[in-house]
């Protein structure tokens, strides 16, 4: 029997297959059919983890979108300039910022793994550890703006500093904002909780993989 | 002991960001840079695949994922023909 089948009998009413349960084993097709009741009834329940992390993921997706868009686009009028002012990026230092938010997305996944098996100390470490390379994303991004800042570079240098600016600036808001989401779960570290702040980390971790080669490579 | 899906989202992501670095850097010393540019979005367009599907969860959600999948695709295309068209016309 399909686990979950008898919760979604009515009281008093018989299920469609219920003489297949008191006796006849269900052939492949019943077995299918009983299946569809499973299926989630909306879209939107298909959804792994709250809706609203969902709506805020994709809006960010679509601003950051907007963004690379837009500097792509600013680009066609001066490829020269943007190729030029790329050369002043540290573009070693970015690709190393990819593996350390890559793993630190890896920690906040596993920490919501131990967590769901009630783990909850490997998953409370996770979490730190996750938080703690959000910190090293931070100091790498921090020695760059200052080497930035040495050369005298500001946003008003050229159009490809104002996107950088902007484009990098926003994102690490959003790592700060990441860090103390994720510093708050390793405190309250509900199952819910870390989902949660696990699904924003993921989306910045996703918003710096479609960053990260416009800004530093394709310029 | 034996690697689990998430073990290995986490291996192909940082072997695919190894892969953007060694084409960008390709690029850098004469490869021809369209060519560099089509491969570093398309191993981001694998790794945002792996992320939404892996860490975010998307493979239990198969009609999201295909939604996101051609989302990102169409993105990833639009960049590339807004990086492309100054090249063609230089």
């Amino acid at each position: 029997m399909i686990p979950g089948a008898c919760e979604r009998t009515l009281p008093g009413k018989s299920s469609p297959t219920s003489h297949h349960r008191q006796g006849n084993r269900p052939s492949g097709g019943i077995t299918a059919k009983r299946m569809s009741h499973q299926q989630p009834q909306s879209i939107l329940e298909e959804l792994p983890g709250d809706l609203m992390i969902w709506v805020l993921i994709i809006s960010e997706l679509l601003v950051f979108g907007a963004g690379l868009a837009a500097f792509l686009a600013v680009r066609m009028t001066d490829p020269t300039g943007f190729a030029e002012a790329q050369t002043h990026l540290h573009s070693t230092g970015a690709a190393l910022n990819t593996i350390v938010l890559v793993s630190s997305g890896y920690l906040a996944a596993r920490a919501l793994q131990f967590r769901r098996v009630s783990r909850r100390t490997a998953a409370r470490y996770a979490v730190v550890a996750a938080a703690a390379l959000g910190v090293v994303f931070l100091v790498i991004k921090g020695i760059e703006y200052g080497d930035k800042a040495g050369q005298g570079i500001t946003y008003e240098t050229h159009p490809f500093f104002t996107f950088y600016y902007l484009l990098t600036g926003f994102h690490a808001a959003h790592v700060v904002a990441g860090i103390v989401l994720l510093l708050l779960v390793a405190w309250r570290d509900e199952v819910g909780n870390i989902e949660i702040a696990g699904a924003f980390w993921h989306m910045v971790d996703l918003v710096w993989v479609l960053l990260f080669p416009v800004i530093y490579v394709l310029a | 002991m034996r690697a689990d899906s998430l073990d290995r989202a986490w291996i192909i992501l940082i072997v695919l960001s190894g892969g953007s670095a060694i084409a960008a850097s390709l690029a850098g010393v004469g490869f021809d840079r369209r060519i560099a540019a089509i491969f570093v979005l398309l191993f981001a367009l694998i790794k945002g695949r792996i992320i939404l599907s892996r860490y975010l969860g998307l493979s239990q959600a198969p009609t999201w994922q295909r939604g996101f999948t051609i989302s990102l695709t169409l993105f990833c295309l639009l960049l590339l023909g807004l990086y492309m068209i100054p090249a063609f016309m230089v």
